[in-house]
């Protein structure tokens, strides 16, 4: 079992969580959708798994490279 | 050894030549290599094992020793740097490896003299220079004092002069000050292991002069060099890897600016990720994307070999193949800042421009910018200037240029992105907009100071969005072409035919080859 970090690439706030604790994912499914600069940032799964863990909610700032969830493969 | 102890006969004198020579091959001492290997660090010579074809190093200078001091001539094997000549997928190139078992590899009057040696033979007869650095300065006590100072330094009046005549590739595999840490910045390409310290000198060094103590990480460790200075290009985990990534770097490099870079042959499946890129790209204008994703499906298949990606995020800078043919990948990307340039993106870019003008590389530039992060933070750091070097730059270079307008194109960044005459020729997608201004601040711009509802200034953006569409370009000519984002491939491979430089035989005029190597 792995565990995989998603990390932020911007300074943002998040906008909307488009998945939940214990859903599948599959490599490139938007998890969430981060606000940056006016501009819709989508984090998508780098890996193929189960969300494990979000570490972030809807409007929490966010700093670049700040782990927004866990997905376990 | 005395001179009047060597023997005779040439049996004699050959004996204890290769004496000499397996003694100079141990180089710090079978205690020291231990220690390294204990902790998965390689040595100055199983790194040019690594990094030459097997069997074709050529070295130079490997009796030569410390002669400052008589004692020294014992302990200083090869005097700390390794030298030669070698082969690297059968093309010449040079390289100084620092062994760091002897003396802290720090420079000494003999070492000097061997890396002068290979650097001009390289840069005369036109092939690449590589440097594996880990050293800890100019050698104590040798220049101390007016005389050590007036033997050791300043004989070489060219010795930091860059002119790009040949590439030069860096790797950062441990401590590296002085000649190191000097060389690497004037490197086209360098590369560090974590764990490596690049810095002016040591952190001892640097406690000692402020009075306070200094963290080896915080004063040259690879995220201080690789996110805010961008003094390194890429960052790896091994020495293993490092050395990989130097010869996969050359691998894109002519041997000089004379010539045209290598070609390679075209992967399978290169044509067709190109049908991708709707796929990619969002229909909506406020998302975001990664424009890496866009660059693999048109570059050659896993032929993308990015520069500096932690580094001035918002643009993305790579050297990558089009069928076959070396390419300097220019691209803004809106998943960092919206794509928005700030002053680290423009050093970024500039840097790179400078390397691909000199080695007669082609540029391929993809656009998608609102324009130029603006405020206080982006002044305090020269932000006027650094676009104007972007600016100066790309205007002065001479290869091939080709701009594709895939999204947004604004204001000054329209032109620092190849809008206009500053390429050789710009298409636009369909998905394309460009103006002065996005259309949402340029409506609080007009109507500053007036009475205007929230309804009027609605009217006001929508009629400026209709008019940023690829079509205004077209017709009057100030894009060359309008073309599907799944064309792009295919557009760009026949248009670097087109603007080939065929009557230099494809050498540019390299007016930017003795620009300064940081920005």
């Amino acid at each position: 079992m792995t565990i995989t970090n998603v990390m932020s690439e911007v300074i943002g706030s998040v906008w909307k969580v488009d998945m939940k604790v214990g859903d599948a994912v599959k490599t490139g499914d938007t998890i969430m959708i981060l606000e940056s600069m006016k501009m819709e940032i989508p984090v998508e799964a780098p890996v193929d798994g189960t969300l494990a863990e979000l570490k972030v909610k809807p409007e929490e700032s966010v700093d670049e490279d700040q782990v927004l969830c866990t997905i376990e493969s | 050894m005395r001179h009047d102890e060597i023997p005779e006969t040439l049996d004699g004198r050959l004996k204890l030549l290769r004496e000499r020579e397996e003694v100079a091959r141990q180089m710090g001492g079978t205690e020291k290599l231990a220690r390294r290997e204990a902790a998965g660090v390689m040595n100055a010579r199983s790194r040019i094992d690594a990094l030459l074809d097997p069997g074709t190093f050529s070295e130079n200078g490997l009796l030569g020793v410390s002669a400052v001091f008589e004692e020294e001539r014992e302990k200083t094997p090869a005097d700390g740097k390794v030298a030669g000549f070698g082969l690297i997928k059968g093309r010449r190139v040079a390289v100084v490896s620092n062994d760091f078992t002897v003396k802290g590899a720090s420079s000494s009057t003999t070492n000097m003299k061997k890396i002068g040696h290979v650097k001009r033979t390289a840069t005369d007869r036109g092939f690449p220079l590589i440097f594996l650095g880990e050293s800890s300065g100019a050698r104590m006590p040798d220049n101390m004092g007016s005389e050590g100072m007036g033997t050791m330094l300043g004989n070489d009046p060219h010795q930091y002069v860059r002119e790009r005549d040949t590439p030069w590739a860096s790797a950062v595999l441990g401590q590296c000050f002085g000649s190191s840490a000097l060389y690497s910045c004037l490197a086209d390409f360098t590369v560090m292991r974590k764990g490596g310290i690049l810095a002016v000198a040591s952190p001892a060094l640097a406690s000692l002069a402020i009075g306070q103590n200094v963290e080896p990480e915080d004063l040259g460790g690879w995220k201080l060099l690789s996110e805010e200075t961008g003094l390194v290009d890429r960052v790896v985990e091994t020495d293993e890897e490092a050395i990989a990534e130097v010869r996969q770097f050359l691998s894109y490099m002519p041997s000089h600016n004379g010539e045209t870079p290598p070609i390679a042959a075209i992967p399978e499946g290169s044509d067709e990720a190109a049908e991708r890129i709707p796929q990619i790209l969002p229909d909506s204008r406020k998302r975001g994307y990664d424009v890496r994703k866009i660059i693999g499906c048109i570059v050659d298949r896993e032929s993308f070999f990015e520069f500096k990606p932690r580094f001035g995020r918002p643009a993305v800078t790579g050297l990558a193949r089009l069928d076959g043919n070396v390419v300097g990948m220019v691209a803004n990307n809106p998943i960092s800042k919206a794509g928005a340039l700030d002053v680290a993106s423009c050093e970024k870019i500039t840097s790179f421009l400078v390397m691909c003008d000199s080695f007669n590389i082609p540029i391929v530039m993809l656009v998608d910018t609102p324009g130029f992060v603006i405020g206080i933070e982006g002044e305090k750091k020269k932000a006027p200037g650094k676009i104007m070097n972007f600016m100066s730059a790309l205007q002065m270079c001479t290869v091939p240029k080709l701009s594709v307008i895939m999204r947004k194109s604004y204001g000054q960044a329209y032109l620092n992105m190849g809008g206009g005459r500053n390429s050789d020729s710009v298409a636009v997608w369909p998905t394309a907009e460009v103006s002065f201004m996005d259309p949402e601040y340029a409506t609080e711009v007009v109507t500053w100071g007036k009475d205007v509802d929230n309804e009027e200034k609605r009217v006001i953006r929508e009629e400026m969005e209709r008019n940023n569409t690829y079509l205004g370009i077209a017709e009057i000519f100030a894009a060359q072409t309008v073309i599907a984002p799944q064309d792009t491939r295919r557009y760009l491979i026949e248009e670097l035919k087109i603007q080939q430089l065929r009557r230099s035989g494809g050498i540019g005029r390299h007016r930017l080859a003795n620009w300064p190597t940081t920005f």
